[in-house]
């Protein structure tokens, strides 16, 4: 095992999305180019800057689960991680082996990209109210932690802790292996599936139960994205307003969702006789190092980012028949990632489709990096590839082919998938046909 | 287990917490059983059932920061400051000359925990949503005048990530960088994924850390109602008791370790003075919260360490100081090591410091690293009598001499997650 690395594939997914709760309805829905879009229904937002987002409506745990106590005092975070998780490892077979022990719980690990649980914001910052003096702009702090211990639930408050949908994952599902989250803002899920691959490929595990989870769509979440300016706020056409590689876009939609995926060693899925979607085969981070609030302005880290996961998988650009763009419809993102591509790709970048989801179904932030690699697992099983929407006004920086507003017949064999965070980390997917 | 053809060294480390703001400093209080754990001085806490904290009085990230730096320590909270005046601390340390480094090889890896919102920030737009006569706050008045009167920075001053961004940002360190966010276990975490990617060969040379600071209105109310917690005001030095009978409940410290954690070859090359040797690591989930997932974790990490549990000088424990996750971590050790003929002993920092969180894994793992330099093993302060509930021999009154090149650092969270590191001694 210490010789070579041992080869890691797709056999389970699931998601939990605004356009689908399940992996075949969010597809077909980018076929048919729907947006997700809609007004803000989670919370009073009409005075917030930005108005709509893309939330998951009618979500019953219950369609998923019998028995959903465990999750009783979870945000919806960790709820959609659970549906999303069933879906997948339902999907991959293995639960029933998992059950008879004929797969080992303990070389079966979890490693997700997950967001923090939801701050109650109603009982935190009337207590802060309560407990300030706006004369003397202070706080009085026994006030306000009398107050808060009195008002906050305690069990809603431990669920919001940052690994707390992880070990409910282990819990529900018996799975003994090593147990992971990293919250790298919006490429944490796409980092938790490529440090996964690793694990897998080295021989730490067998089996990864990978993803992400993440609603931001509370008040404190607009609110810091509407400080940050970070958002769209076309709120006189919220379908229109997530519009990635467009000349008039003008920041990203929130959105929320998990995305799952069970990752296996090759000769363990074929020993079950397990049917396998795809084969992960690049994977690559970086980091910016450079601002806070901006991608490095010729694209720095993410060139070595999107260069390293093409070496990892050796594959050439050519050999890429899709890319699924971060593409989050923010001005600097979208003008960077291009340049980016152009950097890498060189002559092939103006003929490598290249889409972003984002236009349809707004950012999940941690999440959208797994329901990303997802959609290149379904775009190559269907050989059709989903569409930028929105897509009007060409931007002379952002000259890619987005696959504009139509999905389009394609076969591809390769595909690139890109997430980049807030802070500056990049990370890489190659996800590519299984050949066997 | 694939084995460890790219030999991963310590060649520096930086740490601050109660008790002192550099490893030796740290390591010296814990062999002279110094606590700093005391009355909460940083708010007025009196409206709290919790009111005692291993809290560091008179930090000031400015004079870990080179001048033109300084301004950028206004979007960091106190937990991104001390991630980033430990790395400035462990990269001195190491003395390396960063100009020689190739930056897209050097990672930053870090765990972190929730941020606290500091409630100054927030006060005014909360008043000013504030309905009194219907005791809530109105959103539709927070949408106009509550989020004009927020920073536009805010939120970056919370997200966990930060840590190890803001730490690539300060010293240009390109390569990997990720935030694992498992809690108490997270720094642990970190240094085995640090490992995982130095197996892989995508990188040299990392800053590896954790960071946490609870001791804030916002966090004590709410760890308060969820974690069992030692109120001891009238001796608050005491209240810290790792697998003591007479223990009483979790304190909380803050703080923060950072080792520099770099490949053999590459450290040999610039000379660097080579601390100690990560020689294994291993994680699980336990499952049935016994101490089995604790165990497996433990022979995992000796795996792939090449070591028998008779190599091993010492587990350096996590020790948490409650009823249940001392029970659970004293089961895990004696199964792990229970083919050895003489039971292991078993230490811990965490009654000199409070339990720190996020940052606990590599504070203490700096510690054990001090132990190896300096062949010694300082006791767990405030332990008198073993809980008979926790099968442990625990190093208690007075330091020991290390006989074996071999210890274990444990660490979990008490819903299951566990990870185990091994450090060997260098010899040169």
């Amino acid at each position: 095992m210490a010789f070579g690395k041992r080869r890691v594939v797709i056999t389970g997914m699931g998601a939990i999305t605004p356009l689908g709760q399940s992996v075949d309805s969010m597809f077909q829905a980018q076929l048919e180019a729907r947006s997700g879009v809609s007004t803000i229904t989670r919370f009073d937002a009409r005075s917030f800057p930005t108005k709509f987002a893309a939330e998951v409506h009618d979500f019953d745990l219950g369609r998923w689960f019998k028995d959903t106590t465990r999750w009783n005092h979870c945000g919806v975070n960790s709820m959609f991680a659970a549906a999303a998780a069933q879906q997948a490892l339902d999907q991959s077979g293995l639960l029933g082996l998992l059950a008879t022990g004929k797969t080992d719980a303990n070389r079966f690990g979890i490693y997700l990209g997950s967001g923090e649980g939801i701050q109650d914001f109603d009982n935190l910052m009337w207590e802060a109210a309560k407990s300030y003096d706006p004369s003397t702009r202070t706080l009085n702090y026994p006030v306000f932690c009398k107050g808060a211990r009195e008002s906050f639930h305690a069990e809603s408050e431990e669920e919001q802790e940052l690994h707390s949908t992880a070990r409910h994952l282990a819990g529900h599902f018996g799975l003994g292996g090593p147990n992971y989250n990293c919250l790298t803002a919006c490429a944490a899920s796409a980092q938790a599936l490529g440090e996964a691959l690793d694990m897998i490929r080295y021989g730490d595990v067998d089996v990864v139960l990978a993803g992400g989870a993440h609603s931001m769509i509370h008040p404190f979440g607009v609110t810091g994205f509407n400080l940050l300016t970070a958002l769209s706020t076309r709120n006189d056409n919220p379908r229109g307003a997530s519009r990635p590689f467009d000349r008039e876009r003008d920041g990203f939609v929130l959105a929320e969702g998990a995305g799952m995926l069970v990752l296996e060693e090759l000769e363990h899925a074929k020993a079950r006789g397990a049917i396998i979607h795809a084969e992960l085969t690049g994977y690559f981070s970086t980091a910016d190092a450079f601002r806070v609030t901006d991608s490095h302005p010729e694209g720095r880290g993410a060139i070595a980012c999107i260069a390293g996961a093409l070496r990892d998988a050796g594959v050439t650009p050519a050999q890429i028949g899709y890319i699924n763009a971060h593409g989050t419809s923010t001005q600097v993102n979208d003008r960077v990632e291009s340049l980016a591509i152009k950097h890498v790709f060189g002559d092939y970048a103006h003929s490598v489709p290249c889409s972003s989801i984002k236009s349809m179904m707004g950012h999940l932030i941690a999440a959208a990096g797994a329901v990303e690699l997802i959609t290149c697992v379904e775009a190559m099983r269907h050989g059709v590839l989903p569409p930028t929407i929105n897509y009007e006004n060409p931007d002379p920086e952002c000259d890619l082919d987005y696959i504009p507003n139509q999905a389009r017949k394609v076969r591809a064999d390769h595909c690139l998938s890109n997430s980049f965070g807030f802070g500056g980390q990049n990370t890489s997917l190659v996800v590519s046909r299984f050949a066997g | 287990m694939a084995s460890q053809a790219r030999r991963a060294v310590i060649t520096g480390a930086g740490a601050l917490c109660a008790v002192g703001d550099d490893p030796a400093s740290i390591w010296q209080a814990w062999r002279d059983g110094r606590s700093g754990v005391k009355p909460i001085s940083l708010f007025d806490s009196s409206g709290l059932p919790v009111r005692i904290a291993g809290e560091m009085t008179g930090f000031d990230a400015k004079n870990f920061m080179e001048k033109k730096d300084r301004k950028q320590l206004r979007v960091m909270a106190r937990t991104i400051q001390l991630a980033v005046a430990s790395s400035q601390k462990a990269l001195e340390d190491c003395q390396v000359d960063k100009s020689k480094l190739d930056k897209t090889r050097f990672g930053v890896i870090f765990g972190a925990g929730l941020i606290a919102s500091e409630l100054p920030e927030l006060a005014d737009a909360a008043h000013k949503s504030a309905l009194p006569e219907r005791g809530k706050i109105d959103l539709d008045v927070w949408g106009r005048e509550g989020i004009p009167v927020i920073q536009p920075l805010w939120m970056l001053r919370y997200l966990p990530n930060m840590l190890a961004c803001q730490v690539s940002i300060l010293h240009d360190a390109q390569g990997p960088n990720n935030s694992i966010t498992q809690d108490d276990v997270a720094g642990l975490l970190a240094v085995g994924e640090t490992l995982r990617i130095m197996r892989r060969d995508h990188g040299d040379f990392f800053l590896v850390g954790g960071g946490d600071s609870r001791i804030n209105p916002v966090s004590l109310s709410r760890q308060s109602l969820f974690f069992p917690m030692a109120r001891r005001i009238e001796d608050p030095h005491l209240a810290c008791r790792p697998f003591d009978a007479a223990r009483e409940g979790l304190v909380l410290g803050e703080g923060c370790g950072v080792l520099v954690v770099e490949e053999l070859e590459h450290a040999k090359s610039r000379g660097a003075s080579i601390q100690a040797e990560l020689v294994g690591f291993g994680a699980a989930f336990d499952v049935r919260l016994d101490g089995e997932g604790m165990a497996r974790a433990i022979r995992i990490a000796l795996d792939q360490a090449g070591a028998k549990s008779s190599d091993v000088d010492h587990v350096n424990a996590c020790g948490y100081g409650t009823a249940c996750e001392d029970i659970l971590e004293s089961h895990g050790i004696a199964l792990a090591f229970k083919d050895r003929p003489t039971p292991v002993p078993v230490t811990t920092l965490k009654a000199c410091t409070g339990h720190t969180g996020a940052a606990s894994g590599t504070l203490e793992l700096i510690t054990a690293v001090q132990c190896l330099i300096r062949g010694e093993v300082p006791a767990t302060l405030n332990h008198q009598t073993t809980d008979p509930k926790c099968p442990v021999t625990v190093i208690s009154g007075a330091a020991r001499k290390m006989e074996k090149p071999l210890i274990v650092k444990t660490g979990f969270t008490r819903e299951g997650q566990c990870a185990a590191v091994v450090l060997r001694r260098w010899n040169g």
